[in-house]
């Protein structure tokens, strides 16, 4: 009783001093939380949708694509009209109705400007039928009745100013068809992005599956009393196999799993950042615990040497961790709810449409939450609790000035040694590693070797560094200087754990720039080395490239040539029998020029010849093709064919590595007009000297299909440089909360400090310190410090991002290369992150009153 | 060494006077209204200078609080005082500090070095801070005066209780201050080590005209000085020149009569 009472008594009279811990357990806490209640949130938002949309039993051809997936072909699979009848003559079916979806379309406005969305969420042609009224309600307008009217969902419209009468052009793959707008939707629930557009059954059925008596899907309702799959095996029993038919259970599942990939990746990804914050917060608990009981040594002492036990102090300041974390946590739970709603807010900015109305707070979540920061707070109190359990009696008589923590030890400094030595080794062999897989292992294990061992040796570290960094940066300021490094390398272990947390997130910074910068590199290499084709047109969208957008390409005067480039599903079957699933490259012979590739053996124009093909080294190598074997090649949606191997490529370089070459008009042999893929993109070249003409007309020639990209070489690489950049940037968007939280830990320290060198502080006014030089002491403590964390994380970085890249070598990362602009920048911004972090501590310092200070009595 | 030094101080000699210091009617309250507190109470005062003063009193005297604001260390509710012939009472904090800095010495009871600084380097901080160069033969003979030749690589740790206040002496003599202030430099020593720092400001100010102003509640402490002044309730109530340790112990016996009897 008497434990808690002092304990919450301790809490209160330091409740100042341990709020920047409870801001660190709050953000880790609520990052955890508000990921778990975002992501739920999606799940429910995405069961709702699928929930509202599926019918009691649907049936679909049984090769049909995922719903956000574009056929090859451009065309989704069908089934014929009479199988509508057929399902609805099924005993136990109260309706059924023939549905046509298609998402291998784009519908552009009257300026030619893509009206689907930009999230990467799909487009959706459909037919209206009354099934389509279970998740939308028309609210203007009325719905598609002939050809010329389409139906488009109102937060479509909303974003692009559309409104009834407007005319919008869709490009599917039997050509481009214009329809004004009759009406408009609102989802009944909650639609996270995709783009609408309804039209009558039979021109759906024409415009999107070429001709008309054909469905994508037939929905069936069960009779009141008989259940899903009850209805699903008399159907099934009636139409026979060859279809896919699914409940509305199944079909939400299958719906869900979709979606599911995603939403884990993106879970574990945000929980994995949490994780590091929580990490960084760790030390900070740490040093705020450690520098209380330092404080409080005489008191500890006197409660030692009235009769309190090791065990009771111990305790006493255990429950003071436990109730820095429930107030950490329960805050930090209720934040997550805020920040989930924020991330809501800001997805739906970037097109992902998400509801408050679907938010879920799952009862996992408080507790999870909950546990996470209670936990880890008590966890990282405890060496500190431990340390006060063993303040003797004695330190109540002893005088009270800065207790001097003992020099970091020769043990911590051979565990530290050894375990950066063995996560050295680690890395070392990471680089030497001849396959990916235990190669990262390895990666995986100097990482986390190496780190560990930072963490340990960087009080050791601390002595060295920051008498190097005196030597640099301090020494310009004189005695000031002077001060600011010696009261850094008073404390080694405090430095070292404060550096340390920054040092966590700083290196992860390191290291990824150094392999996203790497991956530019080498891809950039790559496209010098092999890319010969002037110009790139690849999709946006997914949707592949429609005919007539090909055709515009081929009007184009200025280009030399242009080639296309399409992947055919096939098994191969080699000379021994074995069967292989493959996608050929199905191209033309100007593809060589297009992209250069070296052959083991043969003559690669040779493949482009009737009936033959090329294989890769690595396939011909696993099944013992020579140039001159036969193999049969069995097309998806074609017949079998038999052809010549006339070259073996070398799979040495990135692109394209392990293709099959063929000709088209091979391939077209065996697989009929209408089941032919489209050109997945397309490579040209202009005529010599006319390459800045081209590409405009390239441009234009592609301005009415929004959905594809033309880039030339210089573009193409700058795209792929913004991406990757993009893509780091979010990474370091999540790393930020790590670095916040050690920011925070480097305040903390700061301002425990200086309330620690009261006596000091006022002593040095006395004798006449300006408040100046003491704010700018305690500001180049806080750089030196700053500093300190970013040269090792900053280290241990770029040598994790090395040895990454040398492992990443084997996937074609083959150039390595050190972002030093990105380096220099942080480790100048961590001088400013210093000196932002003395801001408060410094002001405070200045602002104590010099007599209460050197009061002695 | 009797022969008188002459003692080069930055400003010159010429005009100066033979205060060092002086307080006119300097009052120090806290509070307001029910609550107020006078600690000095309309206090007039003088320091000579090269003269070595004790300022008397029993606690709550206001002892500590005069020396406070003779120093600079504290403001004053009313009244002025005289550093030289600057007013010190109504500057700003900026010109306070470098007041302190320049022309005052202190030596506190206890926690006058800075443990992360040694010996030597505690001694010379003020004129580090300012900036300036100290002057090597003057800090020689400051440190040969105070003994701590061999110790000067020292951390404040690593030094007896002693040693750290012969340390603060010197650093207040480094500097060549216009005056010193203790308050109550031995009062954390043994008799010893105390007498020891108590000889070496009586022989600064013997040897090398040093002005210096000392709180004590201690007669022997006091019996080192030229003069003493005491304190009660605020106000200068007697002064003793040429003190001895008994004849001080004498007139605070009678202020404790008189205090028991009013």
């Amino acid at each position: 009783m008497t434990v808690l009472k002092t304990s919450l008594r301790n809490f209160l009279a330091h409740k100042g001093r341990m709020a920047l811990s409870a801001v660190a357990v709050l953000l880790s806490v609520a990052f955890v939380s508000g990921t778990l209640v975002f992501t739920d949130t999606m799940n429910t938002t995405f069961d709702k949708l699928f929930a509202s949309t599926a019918s009691d039993v649907s049936v679909s051809p049984k090769g049909a694509a995922a719903a956000d997936e574009s056929p090859q072909t451009g065309r989704p699979e069908s089934l014929p009209a009479s199988l509508v009848e057929q399902v609805r003559k099924t005993e136990g079916v109260q309706a059924a109705v023939g549905a046509i979806a298609s998402t291998s379309v784009t519908v552009v406005d009257a300026d030619d400007k893509n009206v689907g969305p930009t999230s990467g969420a799909p487009t959706i042609a459909l037919n209206w039928s009354p099934n389509e009224l279970r998740s939308v309600e028309l609210v203007d307008g009325h719905e598609p009745r002939g050809p010329t009217d389409v139906v488009v969902d109102g937060a479509t419209a909303e974003k692009h100013g559309l409104k009834i009468g407007d005319e919008l052009r869709t490009i599917a793959v039997d050509g481009d068809f214009t329809a004004k707008i009759s009406g408009i939707v609102d989802f009944k629930v909650t639609n996270p992005g995709a783009t609408l557009v309804y039209f009558d059954t039979a021109t759906a059925q024409r415009e999107l599956l070429g001709k008309e008596g054909l469905f994508t899907q037939v929905q069936a309702d069960a009779k009141p009393g008989v259940s899903d799959d009850a209805l699903k095996a008399d159907i099934a029993a009636a139409i026979g196999d060859g279809y896919k038919l699914q409940t509305a259970a199944e079909a939400a599942d299958a719906g869900r799993e979709d979606v599911a990939g995603f939403l884990d990746v993106m879970k574990y990804a945000m929980l994995g950042f949490a994780g590091i914050a929580f990490l960084v917060g760790i030390f900070l608990i740490v040093n705020t615990f450690s520098m209380l009981v330092a404080q409080r040594t005489r008191e500890i002492g006197l409660m030692r040497a009235i009769g309190s036990s090791r065990k009771q102090i111990n305790r006493s300041v255990l429950v003071e961790a436990l109730l820095l974390g429930i107030v950490g946590s329960v805050a930090g739970v209720a934040a997550g709810v805020g920040l989930a709603v924020g991330l809501m807010k800001l997805m739906s900015s970037m097109g992902m449409e998400l509801s408050t109305r679907d938010l879920t707070v799952a009862w996992t979540t408080p507790v999870v939450g909950l546990a996470l920061g209670i936990v880890v707070t008590v966890l990282a109190a405890y060496i500190p609790a431990r340390r006060a359990g063993k303040v003797s009696p004695m330190a109540a008589l002893r005088d009270a000035g800065t207790p001097a923590d003992g020099k970091a030890g020769r043990v911590r400094g051979g565990l530290g040694l050894a375990l950066t030595a063995a996560g050295a080794a680690a890395l070392w062999a990471a680089t030497r590693a001849e396959e990916a897989g235990p190669g990262s292992l390895w990666l995986g294990l100097g990482v986390v070797l190496s780190l560990l061992g930072f963490i340990v040796i960087g009080p050791l570290l601390a002595g060295g560094v920051v008498r190097a960094l005196g030597v640099v940066v301090l020494r310009v300021f004189g005695p000031v200087g002077r001060m600011a490094e010696r009261n850094a390398l008073r404390n080694p272990r405090r430095t070292g754990a404060t550096g340390a947390a920054l040092m966590i997130g700083l290196a992860l910074v390191a290291c990824l720039s150094v392999v996203g910068s790497s991956m530019v590199a080498s891809a950039t290499d790559e496209l010098d080395r092999s890319v010969g084709a002037d110009f790139i047109v690849q999709s946006g969208t997914g949707q592949p490239i429609v005919p007539q957008a090909q055709a515009a390409l081929e009007k184009v005067t200025s280009l030399d040539h242009v080639t296309e480039y399409k992947w055919v599903d096939a098994k191969v079957t080699d000379t021994r029998g074995r069967t292989t699933t493959a996608d050929l490259a199905a191209t033309e012979p100007t593809y060589m020029q297009d992209l250069r590739r070296e052959t083991a053996s043969g003559t690669l124009a040779d493949a482009y010849g009737k009936d033959a093909m090329s294989v890769g080294s690595d396939y011909a190598t696993e099944h013992g093709v020579k140039v001159g074997d036969v193999l049969t090649v069995a097309f998806t949606g074609g017949g079998k064919a038999k052809l010549k191997v006339a070259a073996i490529t070398a799979d040495t370089g990135q692109v394209d590595n392990g293709a099959m070459y063929t000709d088209v008009s091979t391939v077209a042999r065996y697989v009929p007009a209408d089941r032919m893929p489209k050109s997945l993109l397309i490579l040209a070249s202009a005529k010599e000297g006319q390459e800045t003409q081209a590409y405009e007309a390239v441009k234009d020639a592609l301005a009415p299909y929004p959905q594809y990209k033309a880039s030339n070489q210089a573009d193409y690489k700058e795209d792929l440089k913004d991406q990757v950049g993009q893509l780091l940037n979010i990474v370091y968007g999540l790393l930020a909360l790590a670095i916040v939280v050690a920011i925070l830990g480097v305040v903390n320290t700061l301002a425990l400090s200086v309330v620690e060198r009261t006596r000091e502080i006022g002593l040095m006014r006395a004798i006449g310190l300006s408040r100046r030089q003491l704010r700018r002491m305690i500001r180049l403590e806080s750089v030196v410090i700053a500093l300190f964390g970013a040269l090792l994380g900053l280290g241990l970085g770029m040598g994790w991002g090395t040895a990454a890249q040398k492992l990443l070598a084997l996937e074609g990362l083959g150039v390595l290369e050190i972002p030093w602009p990105t380096i220099l920048t942080v480790f100048v911004g961590s001088a400013f992150v210093g000196l932002f972090a003395a801001l408060v501590p410094a002001f405070r310092a200045g602002r104590m009153n010099v007599l209460n200070a050197i009061a002695s009595e | 060494m009797t022969s008188a030094v002459t003692i080069p101080r930055h400003g010159g000699t010429g005009g100066r006077t033979a205060v060092a210091a002086r307080a006119r009617q300097v009052v120090k309250a806290y509070g307001t209204g029910e609550t107020r507190v006078v600690a000095l109470d309309a206090v007039d005062v003088d320091i000579a200078r090269g003269r070595f003063t004790a300022i008397m009193g029993p606690s709550g005297s206001g002892k500590s609080t005069l020396m406070h604001c003779l120093a600079g260390l504290d403001t004053v509710t009313s009244g002025e005082i005289h550093l030289d012939e600057t007013e010190i009472t109504g500057l700003k904090d900026k010109k306070l500090t470098q007041l302190r800095r320049d022309r005052i010495g202190f030596i506190f009871q206890a926690f006058n070095l800075l443990p992360t600084l040694s010996a030597i380097e505690n001694i010379t901080l003020p004129m580090d801070i300012a900036g300036r160069k100290p002057d090597a033969e003057w800090l020689r003979r400051v440190v040969d005066t105070v003994g701590l030749s061999d110790r000067l690589k020292h951390r404040p740790n690593q030094l007896s209780g002693g040693q750290q206040q012969r340390v603060a002496v010197a650093r207040a003599l480094a500097a060549r201050p216009e005056i010193i202030f203790g308050d109550e430099p031995t009062g954390n020593l043994d008799s010893r080590a105390g007498a020891e720092v108590l000889g070496f400001l009586r022989q600064s100010v013997d040897e090398l005209g040093q002005t210096i102003v000392m709180v004590t509640h201690d007669p022997v402490a006091a019996s080192y000085a030229d003069r003493v002044l005491y304190l009660a309730d605020g106000r200068i109530v007697d002064e003793m020149e040429r003190p001895t340790a008994d004849a001080v112990l004498d007139r605070m016996k009678d202020f404790d009569a008189r205090g028991r009897t009013s």
